[in-house]
């Protein structure tokens, strides 16, 4: 019995291993649908909602062959308010001083690439000052920010404010999604909100003082790269660095909100993100769902419409079955991809309409198969005899045809699902996908567009390609199973 | 359409007016101008532009531009010599499509029926199911897709191949053809390599099945060496078979490439394909329809053609 079931195991071992890569696949678009809501699955194309994101990152784990070569290379890392390792205050006779220190361990063999430190400050009648200093390793301290916030703020203003003074692109979304701006006409609670970079001017007038600090020019080099330098060389300095954020407040209603220190990487997260900064694990993700509906959807309808088709055409005969066997011939006398192109480029972008395409052009091939098994079977006796005893037609193919078919139908129903996902990841590819929400298609073509190849993005390119493979791949391999079965069924 | 009437009316006018001091006698500019216009209705009115798209006029008129292989002109893109015809533009990159495409597919079903029926004579269990496994995996990878990954790993971290496979010396220079061949190696070896797995496994599968019959195990037992039954009989009755992977493997070559060629910008027929999209060039997009779909209908009539010729068997009962 044990061997029976071995020997069974070792026919279909492609099958199970194509369920393998299904259960795999339902696992991710399940998750997929509890745990991101469809609210955030609209977020992919938005990018105020990705800015606290490296731009190109590599996944993390790339850390742990870099290793091995000590060629490390920075993680990305962001400080909350909560973070903060040292809160210190102090109270003179008219002004308060808030000290928040952030602890930086920076072992790297390479600058990161950038920082950003948004904050917003609820501020009270007599404006605050804000000063951001940095404490190195070698004992050295920077004063990189100094500013004394104006008065009648409302966090509108200071944004606007900021986009004059500092070529920042800011839109009206909130820098924090907590954030809580319905109560904006209340004087109490006008907050300023602002984003530095460490593109900023400000940053880099204020680390201009510190020329005499280093024994090389730092005329015109990048801030992150004077900060986290040595002062002989211009090579990074490993060690702890301190970030202090400090407010000086003169009444009591200033508090400080929110301040993140972003301290861009180089990797970050399971997938890297890309040039939009957009995390690549998340288009992954929500990819699953989409295309496993096209690839169901368009499977289920095809394979109905080409086995209905195909049998009553078989079953037919004669000159309505040569009629429709001219137009499955036109259906397949044409180059559909070209077809596909001309068609989605003047009808929309809409993945209904996508599927409807695939679909249209999917059943011809399937119906001539199931005409020839329908002719086949027509002429078995006792489709005759049953014939002969006054059942009719439609009778007659239900019960005695379909039955037939329907090991055949479940294979051609599996390996029409890889052709229409492969082919609306070519077309998404080509820029004709739905635009509302991600496909793995559409991430390739970004990484095509944004030469993702030739600047060596591997983790941009690698992981929805083989999405799209593994989809394929499970339902081949399901389909090849099922066909062998079917074929060995008729053998007995 | 009634905008590159325009376009064209008048730029040809307003030439000829220049040109033509007795035509360029107008009093004011509302006069020139209702001159233009005029011809510009003149034209419309020929083409049959201002009847509904079912009028025979117009139908027939199309029909006839088409028939005629007049497809107009390109309103962004230009051949080397400068022309912006669509006929010329295609005629220009033509034969990269057939350069590349072809010597592939033939690579492709060259090396399947070698190794195919090799093979088919040595059953080895293993090199078997490893072929049918990398033949699962070809028809699930994008090709597209593996030649992203293709350039990443020879332009960029092996830095064999160049990433962009348009040659940067000019076509009329000497080195242009060597330089041509360098930059056509990658993508030669991606097509191969995409498609050289289910190649042999169809050619092992045809092949297995001829072997099969009982007029080559006749063969066998008269004591013709194997080699010679396999080169000679097997392969023989096998070819329409063959032919016909030959032809599908370029049928559907056809309709892949403009992926693969943008992707490698190959200067063929579909990166200008698709170039022509992006820039919404909508007489060039229609001309390479026409002429992707003429090339595709070519192939399969010759295709027919040739399994005919090859196989009595296909021939119509009629004659």
């Amino acid at each position: 019995m044990n061997y029976k079931a071995l020997l069974i195991l070792n026919r279909y071992k492609g099958g199970i291993v194509g369920v393998f890569l299904l259960l795999f696949l339902v696992t991710i678009t399940i998750y997929t649908l509890l745990n991101i809501p469809s609210s955030e699955r609209a977020e992919w194309n938005n990018p105020s909602y990705w800015i606290n994101y490296p731009k190109n990152a590599a996944p993390f784990w790339t850390n742990y062959f870099m290793g091995i070569f000590d060629q490390k290379l920075p993680e990305h890392t962001i400080f909350t308010m909560n973070d903060a390792a040292l809160k210190n205050y102090s109270e003179g006779t008219d002004y308060k001083i808030e000290n928040r220190t952030f602890v930086y361990d920076y072992d790297f063999q390479t600058f990161p690439p950038a920082f950003s430190i948004p904050y917003s400050i609820q501020v009270g009648e007599i404006p605050p000052a804000v000063e951001i200093s940095i404490k190195r390793p070698d004992g050295a301290a920077f004063v990189i920010y100094y500013n004394s916030l104006e008065s009648t703020y409302t966090g509108i203003e200071s944004q606007n404010r900021a986009n004059e003074t500092e070529e920042i692109q800011f839109n009206d979304e909130p820098l924090f999604e907590n954030q809580n701006r319905t109560s904006k006409d209340d004087p109490t609670t006008n907050i300023a909100s602002q984003r530095l970079f460490s593109s900023s001017r400000e940053i880099s007038e204020s680390l201009s003082e510190y020329t005499n600090s280093f024994d090389f020019p730092i005329r015109g080099l990048p801030a992150e790269k004077i900060i986290f330098s040595d002062t002989k060389n211009n090579v990074p300095l490993q060690g702890k660095y301190e970030f202090i954020f400090s407010t000086y407040s003169f009444d009591d209603d200033t508090k400080v909100k929110d301040i993140q220190w972003i301290i861009e990487g180089k990797v970050h997260g399971l997938m890297g993100t890309d040039e939009f900064r957009r995390d690549i694990s998340f288009g992954i993700m929500i990819g699953t769902p989409v295309a496993m509906f096209i690839g169901i959807t368009v499977a289920i309808t095809s394979t109905m419409i080409g086995l209905f088709y195909g049998l009553i055409s078989g079953y037919k005969g004669g000159r309505t079955g040569g009629f429709m066997v001219i137009i499955i011939d036109i259906f397949l006398s044409v180059p559909t991809m070209v077809l596909f192109i001309i068609l989605s480029l003047n009808y929309g972008k809409s993945l209904l309409f996508l599927i409807g395409l695939f679909i249209l052009f999917g059943w011809p091939g399937l119906a001539l198969i199931n005409r020839t098994f329908s002719i086949q079977i027509k002429n078995y006796p006792y489709v005759e005899a049953s014939k002969l005893m006054g059942e009719s037609d439609f009778r007659i193919v239900l019960r005695h045809i379909v039955p037939q078919l329907i090991p055949f139908t479940m294979a051609n129903f599996a390996l029409s699902v890889p052709a229409a996902i492969l082919g609306e990841a070519a077309l998404s590819f080509l820029g004709f996908g739905d635009p509302s929400f991600p496909t793995w298609g559409q991430m390739l073509q970004d990484a095509h567009f944004s030469s993702a190849e030739i600047l060596g993005y591997w983790w941009w390119i690698i992981p929805p390609g083989l999405m799209i493979a593994i989809t394929s791949m499970a339902f081949i391999l399901i389909g090849r199973s099922l066909e062998s079965k079917a074929k060995l069924d008729k053998k007995r | 359409m009634v905008d590159n009437i325009r376009l064209q009316v008048v730029s040809t006018l307003s030439s000829s007016l220049s040109e033509n001091q007795r035509l360029n006698q107008f009093d004011n500019i509302e006069q020139r101008q209702e001159f233009i216009d005029q011809q510009i209705n003149i034209q419309i009115k020929s083409l049959g532009l201002d009847e509904p798209w079912y009028s025979p006029k117009k139908i027939m008129n199309t029909l006839f531009q088409i028939l005629t292989l007049n497809l107009g002109n390109s309103r962004f893109f230009t051949t080397h010599e400068g022309s912006s015809s669509v006929n010329d533009l295609i005629i220009e990159k033509l034969p990269y499509t057939i350069l590349l495409f072809t010597t592939s597919s033939l690579a492709v079903v060259g090396l399947g029926i070698v190794i195919g029926s090799y093979l088919a004579r040595k059953e080895g269990k293993i090199t078997d199911k490893f072929i049918a496994g990398l033949a699962s995996l070809s028809l699930s990878v994008p090709p597209w897709w593996f030649s992203m990954i293709m350039i990443v790993l020879f332009s960029f971290f092996l830095q064999i191949f160049p990433a962009r496979s348009t040659p940067v010396v000019p076509p009329d220079s000497p080195g242009y053809l060597a330089s041509l061949l360098y930059h056509m190696t990658l993508p030669f070896i991606t097509i191969v390599l995409i498609g050289f797995a289910s190649s042999i496994y169809y050619v092992k599968y045809i092949i297995l099945r001829v072997i099969e019959e009982d007029y080559i195990k006749t063969l066998g037992v008269i004591g013709i060496p194997p080699r010679k039954i396999l080169l000679k009989h097997a392969l023989k009755n096998a070819s329409p078979q063959l032919t016909t992977i030959l032809g599908i493997g370029i049928i559907s070559t056809l309709g892949g490439s403009i992926l693969i060629e943008e992707i490698f910008d190959w200067p063929g027929m579909g990166n200008l394909f698709y170039n022509a999209i992006i820039q919404n060039d909508s007489p060039l997009i229609i001309g390479l329809v026409y002429f992707f779909t003429l090339l595709y209908l070519a192939t399969r009539l010759v295709l027919d053609l040739t399994l005919s010729m090859f196989d009595p068997r296909i021939r119509t009962e009629d004659n």
